[in-house]
């Protein structure tokens, strides 16, 4: 009985505890929900101005060159902006960035065509997007709210609208690097000077590759079978199963397949989470997949089969 | 000499025992993966395919994943030709390597070799491998029940050679993909013949040369 109440007080304080916590994102809730209850008094303008805008994100910071040296240049990054609805005194959507969406609100300015939005606030990257639109192009920047938390709090942005659609058949190709920078082996190499004779060791390090298996198997478009998978490689694999997400927009937070997608003309981050927009095949394909990359993670260099 | 001789060959022994219990050891630790029994578990992750379509696979499967195990200790364990101070333990434990191999693993490993990764460049090794291996243990049984013991030997080392395939085959595994890093049935197509076929040669080169 005593350790009921006391399970029962501490939960209560936990409640209680969250509740203060959420004290923002409440607020944020109550936005949306006066939205709505707005949508029917406030008459929606400049429904033309809806949409995706994507493009870069630049800010300063830390670059590693190839020889492993350090130095302090653009490091780009890749964002979306969603318009979702204009009213005469307020502007919803949603940033998106590595995999980070965040919503915001702001104002448009209709003269000098600009929006002022800003993120809730209760993300050490959240902050203020001060943006300028020209016919199909947004620019300006954006900056911090917490400057002391993040690297670069000042950031600039160069968008163009750009219509997401799904299309099964968007794939990587040809022209794009199928090279995994971002996962290197490091491993020691043993180097004789002929002349000496002297016999030296370094570290080199390896980058995997993937195969042109990537251009022909779709795993949005076919029934995958065991036997289209057996003789492929992890990195194969991963790119199959992750071009599905990629086509339903999905923003990557790990870097290998930013760096694949981003170099494609029609990958177009638009969310964080995509998986109920999945087609039954394509669920039961990335099942299949999720089994292969296990397996060619568990066994592919190890002692069995 | 023949001092330095004799402690070379008792060194080779000794070493040829650890080796075998470092793999033996490795290949007990593959065959737990597969307890509790699972239809998805570990190499099976790869052959749902068989595992859906024929409902006799994991019947096969599992008969050659337990008793492979058993054999391969019973297998070293007569081999080594010592009674240990246990009346007829040479003989009792061969009986079980034979027993073990003729009804069970060697025919289920049959039928998974016709169902193999790797196309019918491994189907042919396997289904080969296994006609073998239950072939030369049953002259092996044959032998020794009309008492010719040293042909006996002789078809035993050839048994067991095949038997240590299932060590040698990972084996090689592990180096090929160590040096070249090819694609996953590559290298099967490859290691599907070098398991054994190196072995038998050895045995029939140590044959030819009166070693055995």
């Amino acid at each position: 009985m005593k350790i009921l109440k006391l399970t029962l007080i501490s939960l209560f304080t936990i409640a209680l505890v969250a509740c203060k916590k959420d004290g923002k994102t409440t607020d944020n809730s109550k936005d949306s929900l006066t939205a709505k209850k707005d949508s029917v008094v406030v008459p929606e303008v400049y429904k033309e101005y809806y949409g995706v805008y994507t493009g870069d994100f630049a800010g300063k910071g830390m670059i590693t060159s190839e020889d492993g040296e350090q130095y302090e240049g653009e490091v780009y990054k890749k964002i979306s902006l969603k318009i979702n609805r204009i009213t005469k005194d307020s502007v919803y959507g949603q940033s998106i960035v590595e995999g980070n969406q965040r919503p915001f609100r702001g104002i448009f300015n209709e003269s000098s065509k600009s929006f002022v939005l800003d993120e809730p606030g209760n993300d050490k990257y959240d902050g203020r997007f001060e943006v300028k639109l020209n016919s199909d192009s947004l620019t300006g920047k954006w900056n911090a709210f917490n400057k002391s938390a993040v690297k670069a709090p000042v950031k600039s942005l160069k968008l163009v609208k750009k219509e997401f659609v799904y299309n099964p058949n968007f794939m990587l190709n040809k022209d794009n690097d199928l090279i995994d920078w971002e996962n290197p082996k490091n491993f020691v190499e043993k180097y004789t000077d002929e002349e000496t004779g002297k016999t030296e060791s370094y570290t080199a390090s390896k980058n995997r590759i993937a195969s042109d298996a990537v251009f022909k198997v779709n795993a949005s478009t076919q029934k995958l079978s065991e036997k289209d998978l057996k003789n492929l490689r992890k990195l194969d694999m991963e790119i199959i199963k992750n071009s599905v997400f990629a086509r339903h927009g999905y923003s990557f937070k790990k870097a290998t397949y930013r760096n694949f997608f981003e170099q494609t003309d029609w990958y177009i981050p638009v969310s964080n989470n995509v998986d109920k927009d999945l087609s039954p095949m394509e669920k039961e394909n990335v099942a299949l997949l999720n089994r292969f990359i296990k397996y060619a993670e568990d066994k592919y260099d190890s002692f069995g089969r | 000499m023949l001092l330095i001789k004799r402690n070379i060959s008792t060194l080779i022994k000794i070493l040829l025992i650890i080796g075998f219990g470092y793999f033996f050891w490795l290949m007990l630790k593959i065959t737990l993966e597969y307890i509790p029994l699972r239809a998805d578990v570990s190499f099976l992750m790869i052959k749902q395919t068989e595992v859906g379509q024929r409902s006799e696979y994991l019947y096969f499967f599992y008969t050659h994943v337990y008793t492979s195990i058993f054999v391969l200790l019973s297998g070293f364990l007569a081999i080594l030709r010592k009674d240990f101070g246990l009346k007829n333990f040479h003989k009792n434990a061969g009986k079980i390597y034979i027993f073990l191999i003729l009804l069970f693993a060697a025919p289920s490993g049959i039928y998974m070799g016709i169902f193999a990764n790797g196309g019918i460049v491994s189907k042919i090794s396997f289904v080969i491998l296994g006609f073998l291996w239950w072939f030369s243990t049953f002259k092996a049984y044959q032998l020794a029940r009309q008492k010719k013991f040293k042909e006996h030997k002789q078809w035993m080392w050839r048994s067991f050679a095949l038997t240590i395939s299932a060590i040698t085959l990972r084996m090689w595994k592990v180096i090929i993909v160590y040096l070249f890093h090819p694609n996953p049935m590559d290298v099967y197509q490859i290691i599907v013949w070098l398991g054994w076929v190196p072995n038998i040669l050895l045995i029939e080169y140590l044959i030819a040369k009166k070693h055995i």
